[in-house]
């Protein structure tokens, strides 16, 4: 079952342009919204429970509602960095439906009372860059962007900025180092964007999906938009579904919808002769599931952390019985020691130990003393930095190692694949 | 007024104050790199972990603002385990070449691993490499593997001397403070970053390899170079002195002081002073002991009493030695023509908006008080045109105690040496003054470490210093030479030779200073 509310007009090429995307209702909740008060729609976006669609949850109005009621000016950023592992709904919606994005951020920034935002999309999407930039010319051409939008006084203009490919930037104080053209890398918290932001303004930062979904609350309404979903997780998804399924892709569902109906259904199941082994729920940094739990999980916030797990940035990663789960972690370790931003000390040590160790185990050159050593520098790394890049090193480990543990155990003792039979050397040459 | 509790004492804390700050006022120990009171907070060393009741996380002091009623903890095990874990992050890609780092000693790694550390570590991988020996500036040297990454480097050049010449670079493990190409480290501040490297990462050309810390005593004194009268503390033994620190005082100069300053130390050393007096008549020299050439000097100023002598001061004296040798002048030698000796007239009044400051003086207020406090209105023309129509006929020098900010000193030296009598009292050498044909006597004078008195610095704040060391001596404060010029009967202490470097406190397990020095090799390889 797909519940389609963002990707209704997917299907349409037409729905890239402006004219495609008016004829299939676009602009109308623009200016729609344009006749409402800035709290209204606020208030709004809080009825609805929209919850960050980037990767934390959190819920969408409460943080407008943070913003200082006076001063400006303020600024709204969209986080297109979608650096997670895994992910790859943001790209998806940026290349199918600029205009649905541009349509949100014009809503969400005459809501907050902003009069300039910026896309910060990640350096490697090249071509989702190139369709923004036109779509935002297109805007702009039809008096969407600019000055006294649709003739109600507003005013706003937008840009997109091209990130140079760190992780640590799709972190919203990281993106904004960045965005102010200092090294990506995140600030202390407090003080909160909301209060200072970029440039020390009060700034909103929201992810792509989140925006979006902002013109269905306004064209339908809170009540309907909480149809969808859970009282705590209301609404739909996108869900980036990858691995060794049939059809990987990206689904829009309705959230607490079944994870194995996910890659059973939307997915088309398992490889040929394959079975379900694993599944990260959430993009990488997500703890891991094993096929039982996987079977009792649905894709919503509440589900999965008293699963102890997440949904996080919603990118399914399904795992079949051929993979290596410590070669798995040795990948996952790698990059979280690449990107790590080297600012806190826990996770600029912490990572390039982490990865040290696997490694070591994965050539064969493991203690089995090391096993517990990971799950203890990464219970130590946990908690202990200014952003949660440290955490989403960690919690793949300690989830890899305590519910795989006798894979890790038999390569330490054999120096080879319990899964594979052979060494790292021949599984990778 | 917020009040907290730390550690089960009850603390009154002023409005906005984090815990780090509480502690440090309550003299809570907490462990800390990256922060410092002096600069903006960055929180990344993520050592000062503190328990506060409620929350489920350890959290950094540093950034954390005490609210009514905390009840804040970093003796509970929750907190020992966090930074034990810490200080392990910092050091499993620290090398451990204390043996060799310019630092050891007066490390805060090694500091804090003994007061928070001590387990065995658990890394068995290869260490990070980085980069060894990087020229970061003329002051200033990097040994990037040492490094700890707290930024307070890149803080400082932000933040204080304001000329962003430090970044951080690569990502990681593999990040690294460096300068981007065809910058150098090179501003009036850089030394700053050497003190505040809590690490040997940054070290300093000077001092580098100069000598072990373990080796040298300190002793807190004022700066004496400008009128900023910067707080320091001064590191010396029996070799000399080494090197000059800022000492904390936030009337005066916060926790900085600029690189000028701390080249005082240098003209204090023997190689570049003046160890006895000297008497000269047509190009001959006598060389006497200072006190006896003062007191044989006596009588003949006496008789000449009167306003045929005159007095040039320069700025770099104590208010004591002012007032004692202007009122020798006055009321033993009759005589009011007293001159005050102007080094940089031009940029006498330039401030750079931090700390340095035109006047290159410690005492030009003092001075001021001194002269105003006996009526004493000559201007330079008057010794000027004294000199030259033979009216003024001794003339008595005291000073420059520093040489190298008086830039007309050659000039003066040719025109006070036109008098029939000189008498020239500093600490320090002069080949111009040695080489003078005509009646001269040079009489060495101790500098600003070998003596307590007074400083008044530019905004008129008095600040009294106690002597560090004693290095010649032989030689007289200013105030001592009066007295002996007056012909007056003085005890000069001299100190035992053992007095130049008295140790306390010494281990007996402590290596000797004695015992290095045979080690030929070591002593005599210098500097790098």
């Amino acid at each position: 079952m797909e519940s389609k509310l963002l990707t209704e007009f997917y299907h349409l090429d037409e729905f890239r342009g402006i004219e495609g995307y008016k004829k299939n209702g676009g602009y109308v909740e623009l200016a729609k919204a344009l006749k409402m008060q800035p709290q209204q729609i606020i208030d709004e976006v809080k009825a609805s429970g929209l919850r960050g669609r980037g990767g934390a949850g959190f819920p969408t109005g409460t943080k407008w509602s943070f913003l200082p009621k006076n001063g400006e000016p303020r600024y709204l950023l969209c986080n297109a960095d979608e650096g997670e592992p895994g992910t790859f709904k943001d790209r998806l919606m940026m290349e199918r439906a600029p205009h649905q994005l541009i349509e949100g951020m014009i809503i969400s920034a005459f809501a907050i009372g902003s009069k300039k935002s910026y896309i910060y999309v990640r350096g490697e999407y090249h071509y989702p860059i190139s369709v923004l930039e036109k779509a935002i010319r297109e805007a702009y051409d039809a008096g969407l962007l600019g000055k006294n939008i649709l003739g109600s006084g507003f005013d706003h203009d937008m840009d997109v900025y091209s990130g140079a490919g760190a992780y640590i930037c799709g972190e919203e104080t990281g993106m904004i180092s960045s965005l102010e053209g200092a090294k990506g890398q995140p600030k202390l918290k407090p003080p909160f964007p909301a209060v200072q932001g970029y440039l020390r303004k009060p700034t909103i930062v929201n992810n792509v999906e989140t925006l979006a979904a902002v013109k269905y609350i306004i064209r339908d309404g809170a009540a309907a938009y909480r149809k969808h979903g859970t009282e705590k997780s209301p609404g739909t998804k996108l869900f980036s579904l990858s691995g060794n399924v049939m059809k990987p892709g990206n689904y829009e569902v309705p959230l607490a919808y079944p994870l194995i109906d996910l890659i059973n259904k939307e997915g088309g199941g398992m490889k040929p002769g394959r079975k379900l082994k694993a599944v990260i729920p959430g993009g990488s940094s997500a703890p891991v599931m094993t096929a039982a739990e996987v079977e009792k999980a649905t894709l919503d916030y509440e589900c999965l952390a008293g699963m102890g797990t997440m949904l996080g940035s919603g990118a399914v990663i399904v795992i079949d019985d051929s993979q290596c789960m410590v070669d798995m972690l040795g990948v996952l370790t790698h990059f979280y020691h690449h990107e790590s931003c080297g600012q806190c000390t826990p996770c600029r040590e912490g990572t390039g130990w982490l990865n040290k160790i696997v490694h070591s185990i994965l050539e064969g050159k493991g203690r089995l003393q090391d096993i517990e050593l990971l799950e203890k520098v990464a219970d130590n790394m946990k908690g202990r930095t200014i952003c949660a890049l440290s955490d989403a090193a960690a919690l793949p480990v300690l989830s890899f190692v305590s519910k795989f543990r006798d894979e890790f155990e038999f390569y330490v003792r054999e120096g080879r694949s319990k899964v594979k039979g052979t060494t790292y050397a021949e599984m990778h040459h | 007024m917020p009040k907290c509790t730390i550690n089960g004492k009850e603390v009154e804390v002023k409005e906005g104050t984090t815990i780090i700050e509480a502690m440090y006022k309550n003299k809570d120990s907490i462990a800390h790199y990256c922060y410092h009171p002096g600069l903006s907070v960055a929180g990344v060393c993520r050592l000062c972990m503190v328990e506060i009741e409620g929350n489920p996380r350890v959290q950094i002091a540093c950034n954390t603002t005490i609210t009514e009623g905390m009840k804040i903890n970093n003796t509970s095990q929750k907190v020992k385990d966090a930074t034990k874990w810490g200080l392990d992050f910092h050091l499993i890609n620290h090398p451990l070449d204390c043996p060799i780092c310019d630092q050891a000693g007066e490390c805060g790694l090694q500091d804090q691993y003994m007061e928070f550390g001590k387990y065995d570590p658990e890394m068995a991988e290869k260490k990070q490499k980085k980069h060894k020996v990087v020229d970061l500036g003329p002051t200033v040297v990097l040994d990037s593997e040492r490094c700890i990454l707290c930024s307070r480097c890149v803080r400082f050049t932000d933040e204080v001397s304001k000329t962003s010449e430090l970044g951080l670079f690569n990502r990681g493990d593999r990040t690294e403070i460096g300068t981007v190409e065809g910058v150098q480290l090179d501003n009036k501040y850089s030394l700053n970053v050497v003190d505040i490297c809590p690490v040997g990462a940054l070290t300093s050309k000077d001092f580098r390899f100069r000598q072990r810390v373990w080796y040298l005593k300190d002793s807190e004194t004022v700066c004496t170079g400008c009128s900023t009268g910067c707080n320091v503390k001064v590191y010396f033994n029996k070799e000399g002195m080494f090197r000059v620190k800022p000492v904390f005082n936030e009337q005066v100069n916060g926790h900085w002081m600029c690189d000028e300053g701390r080249d005082i130390y240098k003209f204090t050393n023997k190689e570049v002073r003046l160890l006895k007096a000297k008497k000269g008549q047509g190009g001959n020299w006598t060389e006497m002991a200072p006190g006896a050439a003062a007191k044989e000097l006596s009588a003949s100023l006496k008789s000449a009493a009167g306003d045929s002598m005159a007095l040039v001061l320069t700025a770099q004296y104590t208010v004591e030695e002012y007032e004692a040798i202007v009122s020798t002048f006055v009321n033993t030698f009759k005589t009011k023509k007293i001159f005050f000796w102007i080094n940089n007239k031009e940029t006498f009044e330039t401030f750079d908006g931090l700390l340095l400051r035109g006047d290159k003086n410690p005492n030009t207020k003092g001075l001021l008080k001194t002269l105003e406090k006996h009526g004493i209105t000559a201007s330079w023309g008057d010794l000027t045109a004294g000199i030259a129509n033979g009216s003024i006929k001794t003339v008595v020098v005291a000073g420059p105690e520093n040489q190298a900010v008086f830039p007309d000193m050659k000039d003066r030296i040719n025109e006070l040496s036109k008098a029939q009598n000189l008498i020239w009292m500093q600490a320090g050498s002069n080949d111009q003054l040695a080489a003078l044909k005509g009646n001269v006597t040079l009489i060495p004078l101790k500098t600003f470490v070998e003596k307590d008195g007074t400083f008044i610095n530019h905004q008129g704040l008095e600040q009294k210093f106690k002597r560090a060391t004693t290095i010649v001596s032989e030689a007289l404060t200013l105030d001592q030479a009066a007295s002996l010029l007056a012909g007056q009967e003085i005890k000069i202490a001299v100190p035992a030779k053992v007095e130049t470097f008295v140790e306390t406190n010494r281990r007996p397990d402590e290596v000797m200073l004695e015992h290095r020095k045979k080690n030929e090799f070591v002593f005599k390889r210098g500097s790098l």
